[in-house]
């Protein structure tokens, strides 16, 4: 046969089949798959795209040149050649005056355009809030309630700024960068930057941190980035919000797990489903094949047709899948727009490649090795009125690992995530093939007496035991991953949740002089608060490790040099502090006095210090010298007190150090701090609730955006159930026709059916419950970082909605088949 | 009774006048050419299909007074079938296919009816196989042992031998009669091989949907 005949038989064929609806089955089945990837595909896009924004809010732009000079005019002017947008802050401490009172206030003096990601909040004298991207206007400023309170001015008053007077135009409620100033704990007072000159607060000396803001598309942004990093100026660096804010990385981090683990999911269930389906067609084919082959075709014709018919389904099923992608994304995004907040950002454009691509990757992993099976059907099956499998061999796992294991690691973007995930998910596989094999094994020898219906489903299962472990393999993964989305979910984001726990502290004192130690205590006593834990404070350098000398140059990465450069604040104690976990080594004994150190291992791994490393510390001088004897984990986001370096008690105790504690302050006593600081004016206290709100509302908003994907995967996961059982319709049929002729009453018929999906459903939810379990610990422990107690409830709860869901997903389907008519038998269906 | 269905809007007329009466006992051909209507005929009488006029009534009972299931179960209480492609379970052993009719009516010691039946036909060797590893006269056997296992009244055959070779036919045909006598059960054999119908007590032929007796 030519090359353009056979091109234009199997486009024939491919018509045919599908006029006939013989493909119909196949192509629904990889449309769904990809619909499912691309809807996550596109609503993750949209989601991170959506993250990152919020994320950005914190630093009220996409990347920030922090500096203690204004940014040069050729920084700007590369920015602007690039199309990115521009705004530009000024911060420095200053007092206030007004009404004869003088408060040290943090002045801001921002340009138009501040801010480029987020919103200011701002209170006008009539109460109304209003928010919204702009700068206050030249000669009126905002300022926070806590200085308006102590100036005693109201909204319509003026205040001198320097040599400036400027009228109070607002309340400022919120600023999105705000939470970046951890340490920013005096009042704020914001203006135009228009109005600095004239203040004349700002001269040689002055003590000004100066903030370029930038923002424009993503790639713009990167390729800003780069250009403008071996170009920074001394004392100056990049911030953007991944590294900016550690909570808020982690944050991001989880996230993204998150959606990695749903994506996952997603693809191990269309894989399955198509799989199914591949089996159905090629199945179907045997004959047909023979025939083809009896009428002259090779192998390798043969081979080529169906190779092009699976491609044009292929094609086909990835654009009408994309595109139901998109649409069932656009259904979630409306859904999701109450939490994920007004308008997602649009997704991008590799969806749309993705999708189609992915139907001929999928089906290429999962059709060409029972295709190439295809190939060497004799002519002489033609005679034999049946499908006879041939062995496959490894290659069809292989290669079917090989095309998840590709699809996964895309869409999760992390190689070793994936395979982690993918490890778990096959391990899970080979176990439950290996059980309800080992099931339906004892069922079929066990003399069993169930009732009328249970026995002829006992029969049907164990008669048929690959295609009860393939429904059951499917069946469960589906469960697994229903198990995995609520329960384990719930456990894993309660856990997490637990992380930031409702009293997390919400107020730090810091510069507590050793004498004062007791005063403040009894300070927090009168005041009905529980003792503090103060923790002391000694500034230090990293000068060696292992007798070599730390040379910041020397690391090429950015935050490992910028760690090297500054000074650590140093701590000791004698337990570990609660929240850090660690991870190599061993804590010292209560009471050790001897020197060694423990390292968060964040910062080991960025400075390349090992477990038993020897670090040297200049502390005011004096070189401290000792081992590192443990590695900590430290939960960033628990508002705790946490240092990078801790030494037990009593070693260092001779230098000088300053304390420091966090606690909670409940509201009803918020002018604890002010007494405080009245008591000991040199305190400082900083009120971090403005930034654990923050932080809380940009967590919330992620764990919605997840819920969201796993509601997703969930619906994925049931259409695949549907596809496997479609996969057994015409058997079912024909054995349903045939017992109908035999004499089987409707009632028999349902309860077979019933008792069928319902022994499946038990079966497989049980182990589904076991993966579930499993895919738990692991995600809990290696992934997440959080211990998580065994749920032994999954077990009934997975054996019960396995029954549940496999009836309600399965019998609208299999009612139909109720109808069957016994006359179908006559006609050789 | 007659049989009419409606076919891209056309009525066609399967069966005209067909009227027919079986004893208990009675061996009975319906022979005609194909496409006269003979499957048509068999499942309207074996109560699979409904007449459009006229009754067919079995054991006494007019089909049209039962519902679907009391049609269920005056078959599998009383009517046996062999099918011209044998239908058998592909996934159930010969052994577990002769079972079925039994388990479906509920009695006890299926397994050792089955199993005694599958002798009768002379397959007591191959109660373990599957369809697939048994040749076609196998498993003609196979459903014939299924088809007399639950001691029916009534038989029918649709083309029991069209599948098979003529030696072969020939001993399925002679196991057929040989179990109907032993049983006494009555036997409605639909088929176009008129050497087979001359076998049976009476003949019918069916031509342009009219049913007519030609006693043999």
């Amino acid at each position: 046969m030519r090359r353009l005949a056979r091109w234009a038989f199997a486009l024939r064929l491919a018509r045919r089949e599908w006029l006939s609806g013989e493909l119909s089955l196949l192509t629904l089945a990889l449309a769904v798959a990809v619909a499912a990837m691309t809807s996550v595909a596109f609503f993750s896009d949209r989601i991170e795209r959506a993250l990152t924004q919020q994320a950005s809010q914190l630093l009220a732009a996409d990347l920030v040149l922090n500096g203690d000079m204004p940014a040069s005019e050729a920084f700007r002017a590369e920015a602007r050649r690039r199309g990115l947008r521009l705004a530009e802050t000024a911060t420095f401490p200053s007092m206030a005056f007004a009404r004869g009172q003088a408060v040290l206030a943090s002045y801001k003096a921002v340009s138009a355009g501040y801010p480029l990601r987020g919103e200011v909040q701002v209170r006008d004298g009539q109460g109304q809030v209003h928010a919204g991207r702009w700068a206050p206007a030249p000669g009126t400023a905002w300022m926070d309630d806590r200085l308006a309170r102590r100036l005693g001015v109201h909204v319509g008053e003026t205040v001198e700024v320097g040599g400036r007077t400027l009228r109070l135009a607002g309340i400022l409620q919120r600023e999105p960068d705000g939470a970046m100033d951890l340490y920013n704990f005096v009042p704020r007072l914001v203006f135009n930057q228009a109005d600095l000159a004239a203040t004349g607060l700002v001269q040689t000396g002055s003590r000004v941190r100066w903030r370029l803001l930038v923002a424009g598309s993503p790639d713009a942004v990167a390729g800003y980035r780069a250009w403008l990093a071996p170009r920074l100026p001394r004392a100056a660096r990049l911030e953007d919000v991944e590294e900016a804010r550690p909570e808020v990385r982690t944050a991001l981090e989880r996230a993204r797990r998150f959606l990695g683990l749903t994506a996952m999911l997603t693809v191990a269930l269309s894989a399955a489903a198509v799989a199914m389906a591949v089996r159905r067609y090629l199945a179907r084919h045997w004959q047909p094949v023979a025939v083809l082959r009896c009428l002259g075709l090779t192998g390798r014709e043969v081979w080529q047709v169906f190779a092009t018919v699976l491609l044009t389904v292929a094609g086909v099923a990835g654009v009408l899948g994309t595109v139901a992608g998109y649409g069932v994304q656009l259904a979630l995004t409306r859904m999701a727009a109450a939490w994920v907040g007004d308008g997602l950002p649009s997704a991008g454009w590799l969806p749309w490649l993705m999708g189609p691509a992915s139907a001929v990757l999928l089906l290429a992993g999962l059709a060409l090795p029972p295709l190439t099976a295809l190939r060497r059907v004799p002519p002489v099956a033609v005679l034999r009125n049946e499908f006879v499998p041939t062995r496959q061999g490894v290659l069809v796992p292989l290669l079917a690992l090989a095309t998840l294991l590709g699809l996964s690691a895309w869409q999760v973007g992390d190689v070793t995530l994936a395979g982690w995930l993918l490890g778990a998910l096959f391990g899970f596989l080979a176990g439950v093939a290996a059980l309800a094999a080992g099931v339906l094994g004892v069922l079929r020898r066990l003399p069993l007496r169930p009732g009328p219906g249970g026995r002829f489903a006992l029969a049907g299962l164990a008669r048929r035991p690959w295609l009860a472990i393939i429904q059951t393999v499917a069946l469960s993964v589906g469960l697994m991953a229903l198990l995995t989305l609520t329960v384990v979910r719930s456990d894993l984001i309660a856990a997490w949740q637990k992380s930031l726990p409702a009293d997390a502290p919400n107020t730090f004192v810091i510069n507590i002089q050793p004498d004062q130690r007791e005063g403040v205590r009894q300070h927090f006593r009168a005041a009905g608060l529980p003792e503090p834990d103060l923790s002391p404070m000694i500034r230090a350098r990293l000068v060696a490790i292992n007798g070599k000398t730390v040379r910041p140059a020397a690391y090429t990465d950015d935050r490992a040099r910028r760690l090297a450069e500054r000074e650590f604040n140093l701590s000791w104690r004698a337990t570990l502090p609660a929240g850090n976990r660690v991870s190599r080594g061993a804590w010292w004994s209560a009471g050790s006095r001897v020197p060694q150190f423990s390292v968060e291992k964040g910062l080991a791994d960025t400075l390349g210090i090992r477990l038993g490393d020897t670090l040297g510390f200049d502390i005011a001088g004096t070189l401290y010298r000792a081992q590192v004897t443990s590695l900590r984990e430290v939960a960033w986001d628990s508002f705790r007190v946490n240092f990078f370096v801790i030494a037990p008690a009593g070693w260092l105790e001779g230098e000088a150090a300053s304390w420091i504690t966090s606690f909670r302050l409940p509201p009803r006593a918020s002018g604890f701090g002010d007494g405080l600081v009245a008591a000991f004016p040199n305190l400082t206290v900083i009120d971090v609730t403005a930034i654990l709100q923050e932080v809380r509302a940009v967590v919330d908003r992620l764990s919605r955006a997840i819920e969201t994907m796993f509601a997703l995967a969930l619906a994925a996961g049931i259409l695949v159930l549907w596809a496997a059982l479609a996969a057994t319709r015409d058997e079912r049929l024909s054995d349903l026709a045939l017992m109908r002729a035999l004499g089987a009453t409707r009632a028999q018929l349902r309860r077979t059916l019933l008792a069928e999906l319902a022994g499946v459903g038990a079966l497989a939810g049980l182990l589904a419950g076991l993966g579930a379990l499993a895919i738990g610990a692991v995600a809990g422990q290696q992934l997440f970082n959080l211990p998580l107690s065994a749920n032994l409830w999954l077990l009934p709860l997975g054996a019960g909605a396995g029954v549940v869901v496999v009836i309600a997903a399965g019998w609208p389907m299999l009612r139909r088949l109720l109808r069957a008519s016994p006359l179908d038998v006559l006609r050789n269906v | 009774m007659a049989k009419q269905v409606i076919y891209h809007g056309q009525t066609l007329h399967i069966l005209s006048a067909a009227s027919l009466t079986v004893r208990t006992g009675e061996s009975v051909a319906i022979v005609g050419a194909s496409g006269s209507g003979k499957s048509t005929l068999l499942a309207i009488l074996a109560g699979l299909d409904t007449a459009s006029q006229g009754q067919v009534a079995l054991f006494g009972q007019p089909l049209a007074s039962l519902s679907e299931d009391d049609r269920a179960r005056l078959r599998r209480d009383k009517v046996g079938f062999v099918f011209q492609n044998f239908q058998l379970m592909p996934h159930l052993s010969a052994l577990e296919n002769v079972m079925l009719p039994l388990e479906l009516a509920g009695r006890r010691g299926a397994r050792d009816a089955a199993a005694a039946m599958l002798e009768r036909v002379g397959l007591a060797h191959r109660l373990d196989h599957y369809p697939r590893h048994l040749s076609g006269g196998e498993q003609q056997r196979v459903a014939l042992a299924r088809a007399f296992a639950p001691g029916p009244g009534l038989l029918f055959a649709d083309e029991p031998t069209g599948n098979l070779d003529p030696a072969t036919g020939r001993q399925v045909i002679d196991l057929l009669f040989g179990l109907n006598r032993e049983a006494g059960t009555a036997l409605v054999l639909v088929t176009h091989d008129s050497a087979l119908a001359g076998r049976c007590d009476a003949l019918y032929r069916l031509a342009d949907g009219m049913l007519a007796g030609a006693a043999t």
